[in-house]
Formats: structure tokens, C-alpha cells, sequence
């Protein structure tokens, strides 16, 4: 409906003034109708008056001049019986002021026994129905009756004598409506506004909060109310919106923090290295600091693209895949470091097949047996089992090392934590293994849990489904 | 001159350390916000530099809380360099405020600047009688003629310069002009002395028997 306006309170009074005036229009006619009826019946009643009295004066032959004596009723009925009456004319009904009556009398024959008054033109004798019958009749109102002996007698008027009556009737109605509807409309506007108030309270507040005040909140008066909870929905969306951007706003701003520091490094030794002549060794520890702040700055590249891919492909490929094989594979890739650093590894490698994607699991498996090993200390044990359970392939990697302090874990999985207290040269990192194993879980729709004690050591299990 | 360098990056640490002792200064070094805290309680230090974003305490939490104590100079150094940052860190009590990558170089005048001022002095010369020393060039004049100067002959004779007219204990000495890896040998205060005696002239130096030296009125 193009030719609408657009606001809501504009067609909340549309549609309140249209159904606003077809109620007054049935009241109007209605109340037309009544009094209309009630002006018949009145008309009726004095047509019936003078009927009476036409048939009275009938009945007596009585002198046309002199008003009809009163008698009994039953003396009327007596002379009303008489057959033949002798022909008197011109009989008269009473004229009342400002009632051009008329009335005519037929024969038995249908022959025009006399005429009073403006009778219309081309008037015929009605037919007979027996009793006293009013009709309306080409704009005239009248009344008839016929005598037992089978003459006509009919009194008439014009209906325009009402017409003023009702003009000034529907002047009135006409009026009252007027003033209904627009006090009608007043109040639907009224109405309109106060219903309309809190949603344009609303949408001034979401306009302001998306205009970047996300902390900010709709207030909220009446919970129950619809209004009060699309307010609320919309305080929950913003919530969840503002939580997203400070996340993101925080991990650009680790991101940006981690790159900088190699930045730092290398931009400052080198700085120090020209500074003035230094010794061969100087220059070596450098060139040292510098290709190791390099390497740490690749390094959380590469990371840095890992969670963008895995952000980017919620749905990523998948395949069936060999959780056993792919273990042993990533066992044996890091055996050379584990023996080196005289860690032992042990192996429980049960079939287990999920549907996932080689290089997400393969990740996956190189980040925390990577973690285990890094961790642990000479002596400790590191263990990796698979296994099917409830339809699902799961893995374990657990580690005797030295464990994780209990209120570190509920933020282990989040990007650019770290658990150690100090960052040192061997396990330096930028905090981001562990948050990109968790988005790679997820993206495969599986999960991944830590259990850990101090001193006694640290068990990540990784549930995919099969 | 003793500083202490906060910072929990190795190769930040170092870097930063062998900048500052090759601009003549003792330094000391702590690895977290911990570490940090306990040496600057410990030590009345010169002058504090501080990295942000560490473990255990981090820069702002470790400046609120020897702000509790001591009034040490504070630099803050940091890869956070937002207004809101910068702010926040100066609110907390630092003096400065410096945003990674730092250029060494500004960094050394912003620490002489600091130290100077924490002493009182608002520019880097210093004159007492004929003798004119530069704090930023670190160069020492008699009577308009260049006198040379080692390393901890300047030191020291910075320190009593800055706090010229006080008297200055052995103690203080030793706390300022070695860092926590030094053994010091408490003659070699002594020979220092004895050496900026020869080049400034006698009377340059007062030794107070028993209680320490000072420079100036």
C-alpha cells in the first residue's frame, strides 16, 4: 500500500478515523431510521384520527359544517352496519393546522363517491384488504378502510409535511457526529502518541547506542509489557554486539601489542649497533636478538592467519579421517625433541575415525603435543591415547609435568593468554596455540577440555565427531 | 645514576639495559611486575623505567603501589600507545610516558630530563664556581678549558652535582654509582674522589669526617 504514510501513527489514525466513521455513519443512519419510523407513526396516528372521523361522519350523514357528535362505540358499530346509506357530500375531517390532509371516498362500484383536499392526481382505489391498512404510496402516506357494505374511504398527506422535522433531525445527528469524530480523532491521536512514545523512545536509544555508545542501554520500564521485551531483546543483542567488538578490539590491540615488541627489539639493537663500534660479539648477539625477533614475528603470523582462516570457514571441508594414524604420525615427528630433552612418550592408539579435516586435526595434535613437550621437564612423561566412545573419536594427551595453576585454566583458551608467569627464550610464545586448537575444535563441531593439578600435571582431551 | 629497568620481553631487557649503561648509568633489571616492585621498595633508585603489559603486576599497578611509598621518577614504556593509554599512565603517577618502538636516543634524553628535574634543575648545564657540567653532552669544563672525565668519575660527580649542597653518605655513593651485579670496593670511591680532586681543583669536593662529601654551598 504505496499511498500510505509511512508512520505508524499516521495509519494508526487512518485506520482509527475510517472505523470511527463508519460506526458514526450506521449510528446516523440508525438514528435516521427511528426517528423517521417515529414521524410515520405519528402521521399514521393522525391519519387514523381522521379516518375514524370520516367514517363517523359517514355513518351519521351528519352535516358536513358541524364537527361530528361524540356517541358510544357501540352505536358506532350499529350505524356503521347500515347497508345503504343515503349520499351526502362533501363530508370533512377536521382540518389541524399545517396538515394538508386530504381524504376520497369510492362507491362499491369503484365510482368516486366525493373528494376533500389536494388529492394527487391519477390516486386509484386501493385494494381491499378488509381491515384498516396504511400505506405509503408514490410520496404520500395513507390510511384506508374499507365499510362492510364495500365502500372506500381513504385519508392521505403528503410525507413532505416530515421533511422539515427530519432535516432538522439529521442537522442534529449530523452535528453530534461531527463533534464525536473529532473529538474521536483528538483522542485517537492522543492514544496513538502515547503508544507510540516508548518506541520512539527506543529507537532514539538504539540510534544513539549504534551511533557508538555501545555501553549505553535502553531503559527499560515495564519488563512485561511487548515493548518492554523487544527493549530487553534488543539490551541482550547489544550486550552480545558490544561484548564482540571489545573482543575484537582487544585482539587487534594483543595482536598489534605482540608484533610491535620484536619491532621494538630489532629497531633498538640495531639502533645500539650503530650507535658506536662494538666488538665482534656484540654484533652477533644482534644479529641473534634480531633473526629471533623475526622468527617470533612469523610465528605469530602464521598464527594470526590460522584464526582468520578458521574464523573465516565455519563449515571446512571434511573427510573421514584416521585419528590413530594421524597421532603416530605427530608421535614420531616429535620423538627427536622429546628424547633430547629425555621425555618419555607413550602411545594407547585405538582405531577411532572422525569426520573432520586432516589439517585442522593435524594442527591441532602438533599444538598440544608441542605444549606437553615444551612444558615438560626432564623425567616427565607424556601420554597420547584415541578412542572411540558414544559415537565420537576421542583423544587424550596427558602430561606428568609441572601443571597449570587452577586460575589460569578458565582462561586458557583465549587468545594471547598466557599462563606462565614470565616469558622466557624456550617458552615464549604468543599466547595463541591454545586458542586456535579451540577454534579449530569448534569449527569441526567438536570440543576440547583441560583438566589440570599442580605438580601432578595437565590432560587436554579432544572430542570430534565420527 | 642507578635505574631500573622493568620489562618482561629478554631481548627488550637487555636491549634496553645495555642502551642505558652505555650512557653512563647503573642499572638493574627485573623480569616481571613482582621482581619490579621489590627492588624499587628496596632500592632508592634514580629513576624507574617500566614496561605495561607484564605478568603478575603489570606497569600501572606497580606504579600505584610504590606510588604509596616513594616518589621515584617513573617512565612508562609500552607498546600500548593510545591517548586513553598515555593518560591512564600518567594518571597513575608516571612522570613520563614513551610508546614502543622507542628511539634510544630520545629515550636517554628523556631520562636525563627526568633525572635533572627530579633534582630541581631545569636545564642540562650545571655551573658551580669555574667548573660547567652538561648533564645532556655529559662533558665537564674548568674554566672554559675540557677536562676529561671516565665514566665513573662523571657519574659520581653528577650525583653530587645534582644534589649539590647536600651531604652526600659513602652509602649513597655506592647505591648510586653501582648496579646489583657490581662489587663494589669501598676505596674506589676514594680514588674517584681523590681523581676529580686533580682535575677540578682541591677545594672542589668537601669531605664532611664521617658523615660523607658535598658540592657546592
Amino acid at each position: 500500500m504505496k499511498w500510505l504514510p509511512n508512520s505508524i501513527r499516521w495509519r494508526i489514525q487512518l485506520w482509527h478515523g475510517l472505523l470511527l466513521l463508519l460506526v458514526l455513519g450506521v449510528f446516523g443512519v440508525t438514528a435516521w431510521r427511528l426517528q423517521y419510523n417515529n414521524e410515520i407513526r405519528f402521521l399514521d396516528g393522525r391519519l387514523h384520527l381522521l379516518l375514524a372521523e370520516l367514517h363517523v361522519g359517514l355513518a351519521q350523514g351528519g352535516d358536513a359544517e358541524s364537527p361530528p357528535e361524540p356517541q358510544d362505540d357501540v352505536a358506532l358499530l350499529l350505524g356503521l352496519s347500515f347497508p345503504d346509506l343515503p349520499a351526502i357530500s362533501p363530508r370533512r375531517t377536521s382540518a389541524i393546522p399545517s396538515f394538508p390532509h386530504y381524504h376520497r371516498i369510492w362507491w362499491r362500484d369503484g365510482m368516486v363517491k366525493e373528494s376533500f383536499g389536494a388529492v394527487p392526481a391519477g390516486l386509484t382505489r386501493p385494494p381491499n384488504k378488509g381491515s384498516v391498512e396504511q400505506r405509503t404510496h408514490e410520496g404520500f402516506r395513507e390510511v384506508y378502510q374499507f365499510t362492510p357494505p364495500g365502500e372506500c374511504l381513504l385519508v392521505g398527506v403528503p410525507e413532505s409535511v416530515i421533511d422539515a422535522q427530519m432535516r432538522a433531525f439529521a442537522a442534529q445527528v449530523a452535528g453530534v457526529c461531527a463533534v464525536v469524530f473529532v473529538f474521536g480523532m483528538m483522542g485517537g491521536w492522543w492514544m496513538a502518541s502515547r503508544a507510540i512514545a516508548p518506541i520512539r523512545d527506543i529507537s532514539e536509544a538504539a540510534q544513539r547506542i549504534s551511533g557508538g555508545h555501545l555501553k549505553e542501554r535502553i531503559p527499560v520500564a515495564e519488563t512485561e509489557s511487548e515493548l518492554g521485551q523487544l527493549a530487553g531483546l534488543l539490551n541482550d543483542t547489544f550486550t552480545r554486539l558490544d561484548a564482540t567488538f571489545e573482543q575484537q578490539a582487544r585482539f587487534t590491540s594483543d595482536a598489534a601489542h605482540e608484533l610491535r615488541t620484536p619491532i621494538s627489539i630489532i629497531l633498538a639493537q640495531t639502533q645500539l649497533a650503530l650507535a658506536k663500534p662494538r666488538t665482534t660479539e656484540a654484533h652477533v648477539k644482534t644479529i641473534e636478538m634480531t633473526r629471533r625477533s623475526a622468527q617470533r614475528m612469523q610465528e605469530l603470523i602464521e598464527s594470526l592467519l590460522t584464526l582468520a582462516k578458521a574464523d573465516a570457514d565455519a563449515e571446512p571441508q571434511r573427510e573421514p579421517v584416521q585419528l590413530d594414524a594421524l597421532g603416530r604420525e605427530n608421535l614420531d615427528q616429535i620423538r627427536p625433541l622429546a628424547e633430547e630433552k629425555q621425555i618419555t612418550l607413550h602411545d594407547h592408539l585405538t582405531p577411532a575415525t572422525c569426520r573432520a579435516n586432516a589439517g585442522h586435526v593435524t594442527q591441532i595434535l602438533t599444538n598440544l603435543l608441542g605444549n606437553a613437550v615444551k612444558y615438560c621437564r626432564p623425567g616427565d612423561e607424556v601420554r597420547i591415547s584415541t578412542h572411540r566412545q558414544n559415537g565420537h573419536a576421542v583423544l587424550t594427551i596427558a602430561d606428568t609435568g609441572p601443571g597449570i595453576p587452577a586460575e589460569h585454566l578458565p582462561h586458557l583458551f583465549e587468545r594471547f593468554y598466557r599462563a606462565e608467569s614470565s616469558r622466557n627464550r624456550t617458552t615464549g610464545g604468543a599466547g595463541l596455540g591454545l586458542a586456535i586448537c579451540k577454534t579449530l575444535v569448534e569449527a569441526l563441531g567438536g570440543r576440547i577440555i583441560v583438566e589440570s593439578s599442580l605438580h601432578t600435571g595437565t590432560t587436554f582431551q579432544v572430542t570430534l565427531p565420527a | 645514576m642507578r635505574l631500573l629497568i622493568v620489562e618482561d620481553e629478554p631481548d627488550m631487557l637487555d636491549t634496553l639495559a645495555e642502551a642505558m649503561r652505555g650512557e653512563g648509568y647503573a642499572v638493574d633489571e627485573a623480569a616481571d611486575g613482582d621482581d619490579g616492585l621489590f627492588k624499587a621498595l628496596e632500592v632508592d633508585y634514580d629513576l624507574i623505567i617500566s614496561d605495561v603489559m607484564m605478568p603478575v603486576h603489570d606497569g600501572f599497578e606497580l606504579l600505584r603501589r610504590l606510588r604509596q611509598v616513594k616518589k621515584t621518577p617513573f617512565l612508562l614504556l609500552t607498546a600500548r600507545s593510545k591517548v586513553q593509554d598515555r593518560i591512564q599512565g600518567l594518571d597513575a603517577g608516571a612522570d613520563d610516558y614513551l610508546a614502543k618502538p622507542v628511539d634510544l636516543n630520545e629515550l636517554a634524553a628523556r631520562v636525563r630530563a627526568l633525572i635533572r628535574r627530579a633534582h630541581g634543575n631545569a636545564t642540562p648545564v650545571i655551573t658551580i664556581g669555574d667548573v660547567e657540567i652538561d648533564t645532556a653532552a655529559q662533558t665537564v669544563k674548568v674554566a672554559g678549558q675540557p677536562v676529561s672525565l671516565r665514566g665513573r668519575e662523571y657519574a659520581l660527580l653528577e650525583f653530587c652535582v645534582q644534589h649539590q649542597g647536600k651531604i652526600i653518605t659513602r652509602t649513597q655513593l655506592y647505591e648510586h654509582l653501582h648496579d646489583e651485579n657490581d662489587t663494589p670496593i669501598s676505596n674506589l670511591v676514594d680514588v674517584h674522589v681523590f681523581n676529580l680532586r686533580k682535575k677540578l681543583g682541591q677545594d672542589f669536593i668537601v669531605t664532611h669526617r664521617g658523615r660523607g662529601y658535598s658540592i657546592g654551598s
